[in-house]
C-alpha cells in the first residue's frame, strides 16, 4: 500500500487524465457534499425544535379544561368545565409519587402603569412552583414565595421587556406598578428563552388574583411536572391515569377529548424525535442514492481506463504480476480518487456550515452542523465506496489474459 | 532445459474445433539458441504461448528446468513466468509512462526485490545493452532498436532460465534487426537459453538450430552453422 511504485503509477494515470479524474471525483465529492448538507439540515431542524421546547421543563403536563362535546352522566354536551383549587389539591394528593411540582394558572390581561408609562400585558396568576415548571430565569430580584402566596401579597415578577417598557433605565425592583389600578410591588425581573412575547408577561401569586377577581377559587389551567426519572412509557402511563381521574372527577366522557385535555410534553417530544429520525433516514437514503450514482460513475470510468490499459496489464502479467497485484493497483487508484474527492466535498460542506451555520437562528431551523461522528462515518463510507467502485473493474483487469498483449501485433 | 512430449492444443471456434498443435515433441538443452519457424497458422505462436505459460495445453507434457508445468492457476503461472522466463515481444511492450530504467526494474519489482537493489540491477542490464545513458528516458524518446534493447534488458533483469522472443525483429529495419540479433547472440554466448520465433530466414540462420513447424507438427529440426550478426553491424 505504501509502495512508491504503486503511487507513482496512480499519480501518473491521474495526471494523464486530469479532466476525466476531475469529473469522476466531482460526482463523489458532490454526493458527499449533499450527504453532509442534508444531515446538517436535519440537525438544524432538530436544533430548532428542541430549542423551542427547551424553554419549558420537558417533563411537563398541562391539564386544560374545555367544553364537553358528548353528553355524559346526565349532563348534556356543551358544558363548560371549570377547574378549581380543590382539583389541584386533589391531584396533588392523588399522585404523591408521580408529581414533582404542580401549579395552577390563572390567565388575565392588565394595563400596567408606572409613572407616565403604560402598557397592556398578559398576567398569569400562578403558584411559586411555576417558576421551575416554566424554567423562568429571574435576572434580578426574586420570584414570589409561599409566604407571598399565603398572604395574597400584591407582588409581581415582570418580564425583561416589561421592565424596559415601563421603567426604562430605572431599577424596577421595589417599585410599585399599578396593575389595573391596584399597586403591585415589583419583586423580580425574569428572562425567558422563548420568543419576545414570553418576556412581555407578568407573574403574580394565583391567590392574589383569585381574591382580586371576586374571591373565586377558579383556575384556568393546571401545570405540573412529573418525576424526572420517568421514561416515556411511564410518563405516558401517568398522564393516562391523570386523564382518567380528572375526567371521572369532572364527569366527562372518557372518550371526550375537548372536555378535559391532558397535554404531555413527552408525547410531543416523542413525536418530534421520531419526526426528525424519519427526516434523517430520508436524508441518508437520498444521499446514499446520489452516492451510488457517483460510485457507478467511478466504476464506469475505471472500466474504461482498464480497457485502455489492457495491454499494459498483459505485459505486467507476462513479467510476473500476480492477479492480486493487479487488483490492488486498480483498487488503490479508485479508492484514492474517491477518498480524495470525497474529502474535498466534505471539507467544502464543512466550511460552508462553519461559516453560515451559526448565523442561522430561526424557530424551526437553527445552527445546522454535523457531528464529528457523521464526518467519520462519511469517511468510512467513502473508502468503502472507493473499493466498491474499483472492485469489478479490478477483477476484470486481473482477468486480462497476458496472451492478449502477446498476440496484439 | 525444455522438454515437450506429445503436446496437443485445439481452439474452439463456435461449433468447430481448430486443432493447432498436433503432437509436438521438442527439447532444448541449456545454452541453445533455437529458431522456431513456420508460416502463419503453423502453430508457432501457440507453441510459444504454451512455452511461456500464457496458455495451457490440452494434453502432453511440459517440463521446464525439470519442473513439470501443469495445472497452473494464474498466481502460480505468474510466479513461474517471473522466475523462469523472460519475454521479448515484437512490439516491445514497454510501459510508456515509465522510464527505461523503471521498465527494466519491473520484473524485479514482482520478485519483491527492494527498490535500491532493483535500480542497481536494472542499470547493470541497461549498461549491458548499451543504454546506460538513456536510463531516465521514456520509451517515446527512444528509437525502435533502443526500445527492443530496453525490452531485452527487461527480459534479462529477472535472470530467467529461458528467454522467449516472439518476432523480436519484426518491427525493425534490417540494420537494427542485426543489432538486436547481435545482442541476442551475445546473451546466448554467455550461456543463456533462447527461443526465437521468426519467419525471416536470415534471422533464423543467426540461431544455432532451426525448428520448422507446419500445420501443427514439427516437419524439420536441424542444427545449423550460426551466422554471426556482428559482421553486418
Amino acid at each position: 500500500m505504501f509502495d512508491r511504485d504503486i503511487w507513482q503509477e496512480i499519480f501518473n494515470t491521474i495526471k494523464k487524465n486530469k479532466l476525466r479524474t476531475f469529473l469522476t471525483g466531482f460526482s463523489v465529492g458532490w454526493a458527499i457534499f449533499i450527504l453532509v448538507m442534508l444531515l446538517a439540515s436535519v440537525n438544524g431542524m432538530e436544533n430548532g425544535f428542541v430549542g423551542q421546547f427547551n424553554d419549558d421543563a420537558t417533563n411537563t403536563i398541562f391539564i386544560r379544561p374545555g367544553v364537553t362535546s358528548k353528553a355524559y352522566a346526565g349532563f348534556e354536551a356543551g358544558r363548560r368545565i371549570q377547574l378549581e383549587n380543590d382539583d389541584l389539591e386533589y391531584i396533588r394528593q392523588s399522585f404523591p409519587d408521580d408529581i414533582e411540582y404542580i401549579s395552577g394558572r390563572y390567565f388575565t390581561n392588565t394595563t400596567a402603569r408606572y409613572k407616565s408609562e403604560t402598557g397592556a400585558y398578559p398576567v398569569q396568576g400562578v403558584h411559586p412552583e411555576f417558576q421551575i415548571i416554566e424554567k423562568t430565569i429571574v435576572i434580578s430580584g426574586r420570584y414570589f414565595n409561599e409566604t407571598d402566596f399565603t398572604n395574597k401579597a400584591k407582588v409581581a415578577v415582570i418580564g425583561k421587556k416589561v421592565a424596559e417598557d415601563l421603567f426604562d433605565k430605572e431599577d424596577p425592583i421595589g417599585q410599585f406598578a399599578e396593575l389595573n389600578g391596584l399597586p403591585f410591588r415589583v419583586i423580580g425581573v425574569f428572562t425567558d428563552e422563548g420568543d419576545d412575547n414570553a418576556e412581555r408577561r407578568i407573574y403574580a401569586p394565583l391567590s392574589t388574583y383569585q381574591r382580586i377577581y371576586g374571591n373565586t377559587n377558579n383556575i384556568n389551567q393546571i401545570a405540573l411536572t412529573y418525576n424526572p426519572n420517568y421514561d416515556l412509557t411511564k410518563a405516558l402511563d401517568f398522564s393516562q391515569r391523570l386523564e382518567i381521574l380528572m375526567k371521572r372527577r369532572q364527569k366527562v366522557d372518557p372518550e371526550d377529548q375537548s372536555g378535559i385535555n391532558v397535554w404531555n410534553y413527552a408525547e410531543a417530544f416523542d413525536n418530534i424525535s421520531s419526526f426528525t429520525t424519519v427526516l434523517k433516514a430520508i436524508g441518508i437514503v437520498v444521499a446514499f442514492l446520489i452516492l451510488i450514482a457517483g460510485i457507478v460513475g467511478i466504476g464506469n470510468i475505471m472500466v474504461f481506463t482498464i480497457k485502455e490499459r489492457t495491454k499494459e496489464f498483459g505485459v505486467r502479467k507476462a513479467l510476473g504480476a500476480r492477479p492480486k497485484q493487479i487488483v490492488n493497483l486498480v483498487l488503490l487508484e479508485s479508492t484514492f480518487i474517491t477518498t480524495l474527492s470525497g474529502f474535498v466535498g466534505l471539507l467544502f460542506a464543512w466550511v460552508i456550515l462553519a461559516l453560515v451555520g451559526p448565523t442561522i437562528e430561526t424557530p424551526a431551523f437553527s445552527n445546522p452542523s454535523v457531528r464529528s461522528s457523521t464526518v467519520i462515518t462519511a469517511t468510512i463510507i467513502l473508502i468503502i465506496a472507493g473499493v466498491l467502485a474499483g472492485l469489478l473493474p479490478a477483477i476484470k483487469a486481473a482477468n486480462v489474459k497476458p496472451i492478449v498483449a502477446l498476440s496484439d501485433k | 532445459m525444455i522438454e515437450i512430449k506429445d503436446l496437443h492444443k485445439s481452439y474452439k471456434m463456435g461449433s468447430n474445433s481448430l486443432h493447432v498443435l498436433k503432437g509436438i515433441n521438442f527439447s532444448a538443452e541449456e545454452g541453445e539458441l533455437v529458431a522456431i519457424m513456420g508460416s502463419s497458422g503453423s502453430g508457432k505462436s501457440t507453441l510459444l504461448n504454451i512455452l511461456g505459460m500464457l496458455d495451457g495445453a490440452d494434453s502432453g507434457e511440459y517440463n521446464l528446468d525439470n519442473v513439470p508445468i501443469r495445472d497452473l492457476n494464474e498466481t502460480k503461472a505468474a510466479q513461474y513466468r517471473n522466475k523462469f522466463l523472460g519475454f521479448i515481444f515484437q512490439s516491445f511492450n514497454l510501459i510508456n509512462y515509465k522510464s527505461a530504467l523503471e521498465n527494466v526494474a519491473l520484473p524485479l519489482y514482482y520478485q519483491k526485490v527492494n527498490r535500491k537493489v532493483r535500480q542497481e540491477k536494472a542499470l547493470k542490464y541497461l549498461e549491458q545493452v548499451g543504454l546506460k545513458d538513456w536510463a531516465t528516458h521514456l520509451p517515446s524518446e527512444l528509437s525502435g532498436g533502443q526500445k527492443q534493447r530496453v525490452a531485452i534488458a527487461r527480459a534479462m533483469a529477472a535472470e530467467p532460465k529461458v528467454l522467449l522472443a516472439d518476432e523480436p525483429t519484426g518491427a525493425l529495419d534490417s540494420t537494427t534487426s542485426y543489432e538486436v540479433m547481435d545482442l541476442i547472440q551475445k546473451i546466448n554466448d554467455a550461456g543463456n537459453t533462447i527461443l526465437v520465433v521468426t519467419h525471416e530466414e536470415d534471422i533464423a540462420h543467426m540461431c544455432k538450430r532451426i525448428v520448422h513447424l507446419k500445420d501443427g507438427v514439427i516437419v524439420e529440426d536441424k542444427k545449423i552453422e550460426q551466422v554471426r550478426a556482428a559482421q553486418y553491424v
